[in-house]
């Protein structure tokens, strides 16, 4: 399998998230403004400045995710301010799971988890899956994991 | 079997104890007199003691053949069981009380959930001894596969001492045990009397008050480490760790006894820690690290199989003991790293000059606040010590990493037991090519982030070690099948080396196989192996969509009575998902026959099952 994309809409997703996110950091601006220790167009530009910043990294989040099941590992390729590339070994699944979150079902996504005993990378989420493709990437990697035959997975 | 009926009032009176003393107080302050306040705390405890005898009537347990089996709780009611292979750890603590009216506590460890899993409180310490033997005993008749071991039937494997701790060794665990986190208690703590203090002398000099601060900081900074010492010192009074079998046991406690079994093979990682005074005098610290603890479990001194202190050379022996790693020889980052750490360093300081700078500004005090850039003198040196101080080694069965100057540790890692391994790229180490590797276990202590990585490498070489741990655990876990018994199949059925790993490959086989159409046709040598290639589905697109009218239907049921299904039915499915599900429901069947005779193979097919 070579390596695979995520869907282009959750990129919705990610930008609505930076829009909340901004939202909630410049309130302790928009406050100060209220009380009047800041003039008036400070919550506006830091409200401005953080919205782009949310977006240009969820943009880049985008590009930047790959994924991949190779014959005996899974492989993550994520990260914008810090790159990290996670191998998961099929062995060590624990359990799998396909989710979807409210805005995830606002635009038609789901996404895959996939446990490992580890303590760091315990975790692992794939985000930007249609529906099906969440649940069946889930069946794909229980068969996987059913293969690999994790005898003594801790 | 049933608990010790002491613990019945053992755990009313810790229960209940507060209560019914607060309970006490309170009625008796609030003008009702002493009878009513007696009677008040009394009913508490007769409260608890209801409870703790029907707590006691209802917990059992019992050693089954493959299960402890746990039926406990008087409101809610819990039946456990807990395979004993998947037994991590099995400790027994016994506080100065309860060694007086003679119980102990049996905690059982498995690597899931959040809290303890198997908690028997409390037994008699013959009873826990003997639980503790037990499972042990009944774990290794159980891996190794119903083979009769008459021999440890009731006396177990002999114990052989592995370390005890010498007074001297205590002495200095208790001496180089301080804490920090005490100062700042202590600090805290003792601020409160400041106000109180100061009315008393208002008019002294600023240099009495500077030096009674002084003395002040001397003694708060003594005080906390006799408090570290005497703890540790009660910690580790008395440890032995000794080794039966395949397990590894430990006793340790001046007032709290403690004692626990380890098995050997769980251990995950190992790690041996020193600092500079350590290192300069000799010793280092050696722990051993399962699955078994839920976070923070273990308390400050991490897991409870510790060796406190000890030579260094005494250590590595241990250590080998456990995990024979050999003798690494570590390969350090690049050396341009050392600038990394050196600009890293002089910008701290440059900051730190700033804030000093900042405060004189602000206060006009004076201050010499130049004076910290002496420290920029130390930045080359920290630089090169903490490039000296990194490093890592693949080891044959091990991966071994080693990191910090001030707390160093080395960690041991056997690359079975790997669970991710993650590559990540900071911003900054993007600036310097480099990156680092962590390969994360199952184990606890890396939960405050303290994994085995390999920090700042090349960052060729960094993807080159990431495959090479991969493939590393892929031969690991192929070595560990083909040697021990073969399990999956039911009742642990022995199958020869080639068995196993014709299995492996003719999966791989298969998967480069599927592309034509052979993929489809049985194999003339074998059973027919199941397909377990990836697809190449993308699964960010629809998924083909299956009329399957208004029922939902698993395509690869994992459980289905594949012998009986139709071969008509076979046949659409395979029309959808190009031949899926016909070769899974094959190997579904190759596995259930389970006859795993490496010589007879040659010929199975589903039919042959009733002939034999």
């Amino acid at each position: 399998m070579t390596a695979q994309r995520l869907h282009p809409r959750v990129r919705v997703v990610w930008v609505l998230r930076a829009v909340l996110a901004a939202a909630i950091l410049a309130a302790p601006v928009a406050g100060a403004h209220y009380l009047g220790y800041a003039p008036r167009w400070a919550p506006v530009v830091a409200g401005a400045v953080l919205l782009a910043l949310g977006v240009v990294h969820a943009l880049l989040r985008y590009r930047r995710w790959s994924y991949e099941i190779r014959e005996d590992a899974l492989y993550l390729d994520r990260g914008v301010i810090t790159q990290v590339r996670t191998t998961v070994p099929l062995v060590r699944i624990q359990h799998v799971d396909s989710r979807r979150g409210p805005v995830e079902r606002g635009v038609g996504l789901a996404s895959c988890v996939v446990y490992t005993a580890g303590s760091r990378g315990a975790d692992v989420r794939i985000p930007g899956l249609t529906p099906d493709g969440a649940s069946d990437l889930r069946e794909e990697l229980k068969r996987l994991a059913i293969r690999a035959d994790g005898e003594d997975a801790v | 079997m049933k608990l010790a009926p002491q613990s019945i009032p053992y755990r009313a009176l810790q229960k209940a104890a507060g209560v019914a003393v607060v309970l006490f107080f309170v009625v008796n302050d609030g003008g009702w007199g002493f009878p009513v306040a007696a009677g008040a705390g009394l009913a508490a405890l007769l409260v608890a003691g209801a409870y703790e005898v029907a707590y006691y009537r209802r917990f059992e347990y019992e050693l089954t053949e493959n299960t402890l089996d746990i039926r406990s709780g008087v409101i809610s009611r819990r039946e456990r069981e807990i395979p004993y292979r998947r037994i991590q750890n099995v400790d027994v603590s016994r506080s100065v009380i309860q060694r007086a009216i003679g119980v102990a506590a049996v905690d059982l460890e498995t690597a899931g959930g959040s809290s303890t899993e198997g908690s028997i409180r409390f037994v008699t310490p013959a009873e826990a001894t003997r639980l503790q033997r037990e499972v042990q005993r009944r774990k290794s008749a159980d891996s190794a596969a119903g083979g009769s071991d008459a021999s440890g039937e009731s006396t177990g494997p002999v114990e052989e001492d592995l370390f005890a701790i010498s007074p001297r060794e205590l002495a200095l665990v208790g001496a180089l045990s301080f804490d920090g986190r005490l100062i700042g208690l202590l600090a805290f703590a003792g601020s409160g009397s400041i106000p109180v203090v100061s009315g008393y002398l208002p008019d002294v000099s600023a240099l009495a008050l500077s030096a009674v601060a002084v003395a002040a900081a001397g003694a708060l900074f003594l005080v906390s480490w006799a408090i570290g010492a005497a703890v540790s010192f009660s910690n580790y009074y008395g440890f032995r760790l000794s080794r039966a079998g395949d397990e590894l046991r430990y006793e340790r406690g001046l007032f709290r006894r403690y004692s626990g079994s380890i098995p050997t093979e769980k251990v995950q990682t190992l790690t041996v820690s020193d600092n500079p005074a350590k290192r300069a005098l000799g010793y280092a610290t050696l722990s051993i690290e399962t699955a078994g603890y839920a976070p923070g479990q273990g308390g400050e001194y991490g897991s409870e199989a510790a060796v406190p202190i000890a030579r260094v050379g005494r250590v590595y022996d241990l250590a080998r003991e456990v995990e024979s790693f050999g003798e690494p020889s570590f390969r350090r980052p690049p050396r341009r790293i050392r600038w990394r750490y050196a600009f890293r360093y002089a910008l701290l300081l440059a900051v730190l000059v700033g804030v000093a700078f900042a405060v004189d500004w602000y206060l006009a005090a004076g201050i010499p606040w130049y004076a910290s850039a002496a420290l920029l003198l130390a930045v080359p040196p920290a630089a090169h010590l903490k490039w000296k101080h990194r490093g890592y080694w693949l080891g044959e069965d091990h991966l071994v990493t080693r990191n910090g100057f001030w707390s160093r540790s080395v960690r041991v890692v056997p690359y079975y037991r790997i669970q991710t391994v993650i590559d990540s790229r900071s911003v900054f180490q993007r600036r310097w090519d480099v990156a680092t590797v962590v390969a994360d276990t199952a184990g606890t202590s890396s939960l405050t982030g303290s994994d085995a990585a390999a920090v700042d490498f090349d960052v060729e070489e960094v993807e080159e070690l990431q495959s090479t741990l991969g493939d590393r655990l892929q031969e690991a876990l192929r070595d560990r099948r083909s040697g021990g018994s073969f399990e999956w199949l039911e009742g642990g059925r022995e199958t020869g080396a080639e068995g196993a790993e014709d299995d492996v490959e003719d999966a791989g086989d298969a998967a480069g196989s599927l592309d034509g159409d052979a993929g489809r046709e049985v194999p003339d040598e074998e059973a027919v192996r199941p397909d377990f290639s990836a697809s190449n589905r993308d699964y960010s697109e629809p998924a083909e969509r299956v009329d399957t009218g208004e029922y939902a239907v698993d395509r690869f049921p994992s459980d289905a009575d594949v012998a009986n299904r139709p071969d008509g039915e076979e046949g659409s499915t395979d029309a959808v998902d190009g031949g899926d599900g016909h070769d899974d429901a094959d190997g579904g069947d190759a596995a259930k026959e389970g006859d795993g005779d490496p010589d007879d193979s040659g010929e199975t097919g589903v039919d042959d099952d009733p002939a034999r």
